[in-house]
């Protein structure tokens, strides 16, 4: 009896539309190497072919199986622990848990390091469940200024500024201060 | 030997300047190792720059010592939070975090400090001994074919491991692969999969893709089980592990080493591929191989050993031949040339003592482990006191940070954020992660060797064969896959 799921069929569909799009892909650069007979397309191409018949291994093993781990597998560091969401809510968390760190990332060219980073970090303690306004500020200015010795002050890294005002006028106070910190201590 | 050794130890030490370097080289890279986010490969890039202006020997030798600590330092996260520092010490979380999720932290962090140090001094006293004839060894029989060889025993031994089934191991290392692809070509460098993005022709880069797949999806696991209130702290523990005990593993070190230093040795190859042969082969010849990846020991033993006596190993292509052997290597090639030097056999000859500098660092470096790392790791261990939602932002940020800083792009901050949330999905499926990550470090490498190897027999594929160590390696390795395939297939078909 099959004990295919519906999360099993949308997985396969998932690996062989990835097969597809970088198999049609691959047309864009299928032009000679004079050098190499299999051209640049070659390696891709047999790794699309291996995958191809793995996926259909897969879905051989999740029609027979299901979920169920193949016996004497090791080195499995995810145990099975099936993930229960009670709500809604715990389901917006999650994605919102997701989502923060790609904004984060996605705002640090505009933004800059220096000024995304005090609300990504007290964004994403709240969403972890700290509801202790106090610490959360706390910690918030804690890790900041723990970065800011660290990669700013001791290891000069640069870091990106933004190119929005007034976000890169604060990374430029920033690094003023830092220059004038170095000088005054002779570093 | 003795001699040059008595030298260079000498020179390192005469200098307070140098002893201050090395110092730095060996605190700093059991810090970055050791926190969780960031890596050695951090450290050595914001450092990079600094380092132009000293002297040669005070410039190369931190990164030969952050090579070495990083190593074992990245041992740690991987125990303690599931992250390791590394790929290289990604096999060591398979054993480690069960054994942290048992309570038995200490014990797994000991075995670590201690094989480490192990693997790594003797793969040290093998590299000042033997690096002239090991590298003449290597230069008459070991080509691109034999290269390739490994690379495809290395990946058919890493889906053997990890993944919830065999086809979930296969999938996840060829993704890896796939990913690998994006970029230039390596023989006629044809831009591939770049999508339109144009920063994307350099390729996809290691640290990001690593940081994503490993830290950023543990975390989003983690999160997640906060957010379902499923999320028990990790137990600290400080009970380290007696002699005897470490003594009956005493055939898994041995084993172990030789597998290190023999993957070490392989231009390319580096300290990943030992690490990951290293579990293989512990679990190959293991009477009890189902207590594997659920908190055995053994498993942390031969991870650990395997990938520090690499170290030492990987010095012997970087300086005899000029070929690195991984990104760390591949960064002191860059350094090397920064102070007008090029690593090969001339620099033996053109700067003797900047290379026993170099090695007698390595030496001490290694021996600090199993001092510095002791104290170091009973500071460690209480992270896990530390809240995990105050945790977790600083380990996204340091993330992001050593992202950014290799290649000052923020797309890579965003490649790694995508990474995790791939990795995240693709756990909650059973998919293996240091497998994906095994592909992406192995598939460049891979594809360059297999190109110049069959352009070396003209496409003669029983002229490739004929190759002694190149007809082992591929049979061990198709032996493997078809064990595989024929287990997972009796499986699926049994009713």
């Amino acid at each position: 009896m099959s004990k295919l799921k519906t999360s099993h069929i949308v997985e396969t569909l998932v690996w062989l539309t990835i097969v597809a799009v970088f198999y049609v892909y691959s047309f864009e650069f299928g032009q000679e190497i004079e050098i190499y007979k299999f051209g640049a397309t070659g390696w891709p191409r047999f790794i699309l072919g291996f995958l191809l018949l793995v996926t259909l291994g897969n879905l051989l093993h999740l029609y027979k199986k299901g979920s169920e781990a193949q016996h004497g597998r090791v080195g499995i560091t995810d145990q099975d622990e099936e993930i229960s969401y009670d709500g809604i809510g715990s389901i917006q968390k999650i994605l919102a848990i997701l989502a923060l760190p790609l904004i984060f990332a996605w705002s640090l060219k505009p933004v800059g390091f220096y000024s995304a980073t005090p609300v990504f970090i007290a964004l994403t303690i709240l969403l972890l469940g700290e509801k202790r306004i106090k610490w959360v500020l706390g910690i918030t200015l804690f890790i900041y200024f723990l970065l800011i010795l660290l990669f700013m002050v001791i290891l000069n890294a640069p870091l990106p500024q933004g190119n929005i005002s007034p976000f890169y006028d604060f990374s430029a106070f920033m690094l003023t201060l830092n220059t004038k910190l170095h000088q005054s201590l002779n570093f | 030997m003795i001699d040059n050794f008595i030298a260079g130890s000498i020179a390192l030490f005469g200098d307070p300047f140098s002893i201050g370097i090395f110092i730095f080289g060996v605190i700093g890279g059991m810090l970055f190792g050791a926190i969780p986010g960031v890596s050695m490969l951090t450290l050595a890039a914001i450092l990079l720059p600094f380092t132009a202006n000293l002297e040669p020997a005070q410039g190369v030798m931190p990164f030969a010592v952050i090579y070495c600590t990083g190593t074992y330092g990245g041992a740690i996260t991987a125990i303690l939070f599931n992250i390791p520092g590394a790929p290289e010490n990604a096999p060591t979380a398979f054993d480690g975090y069960p054994m942290t999720c048992k309570g038995q932290s200490g014990k797994a962090v000991g075995a670590a400090v201690l094989c480490s140090a192990i693997g790594g001094v003797s793969s040290a006293i093998i590299m000042m001994a033997a690096t002239e004839p090991l590298a003449n060894w290597a230069i008459s029989n070991i080509g691109p074919p034999e290269i390739f060889a490994l690379v495809f025993f290395g990946l058919a031994v890493a889906s053997s491991v990890g993944g919830r089934t065999m086809w979930k191991g296969w999938m996840s290392v060829l993704l890896g692969l796939l990913i690998a692809t994006i970029g230039q070509d390596p023989v006629g460098g044809i831009n591939r999969y770049n999508f339109g993005f144009s920063d994307l022709a350099a390729g996809i880069a290691f640290v990001p893709a690593i940081m994503g797949f490993f830290a950023v999806s543990e975390i989003f696991v983690q999160a997640e089980k906060k957010a379902t209130g499923m999320y028990k702290a990790p137990k600290l523990s400080l009970d380290f592990p007696t002699f005897l005990e470490l003594w009956s593993y005493k055939i898994a070190v041995l084993r172990s080493m030789l597998v290190g230093f023999f993957c070490g040795i392989l231009p390319g190859i580096g300290a990943t591929l030992a690490a990951f042969m290293g579990y293989g082969e512990a679990v190959r010849w293991s009477k009890n191989k189902e207590s594997f990846g659920k908190g055995n020991l053994e498993g942390v033993i031969s991870s650990e050993t395997a990938n520090n006596a690499a170290t030492g190993a990987a010095m012997i292509p970087l300086l005899a031949l000029g070929l690195p052997g991984g990104a760390m290597t591949a960064l002191m090639v860059g350094v090397f040339q920064m102070h007008d030097l090029e690593p090969g056999p001339m620099v033996f000859y053109n700067s003797p003592e900047l290379i026993w500098i170099v090695f007698a660092a390595m030496f001490y470096a290694n021996l600090s482990i199993l001092f510095i790392g002791l104290i170091e790791t009973k500071t460690i261990l209480y992270l896990l006191k530390i809240p995990f939602q105050f945790l977790a932002p600083m380990i996204l940020l340091l993330a992001s940070i050593g992202s950014y800083i290799g290649r000052g792009l923020v797309l890579d901050v965003i490649i790694m954020f995508g990474a995790g949330i791939m990795g995240f999905l693709l756990r909650r499926s059973g998919y293996s992660i240091p497998g994906i990550v095994l592909g992406i470090i192995l598939g460049k490498i891979g594809e360059q060797n297999f190109a110049q190897g069959m352009q070396m027999v003209h496409y003669d594929v029983l002229e490739y064969l004929s190759r002694p160590i190149c007809l082992i390696l591929i049979i061990a390795g198709t032996l493997t896959i078809l064990t595989g395939v024929y287990k997972a297939l009796s499986y699926s078909l049994k009713s």
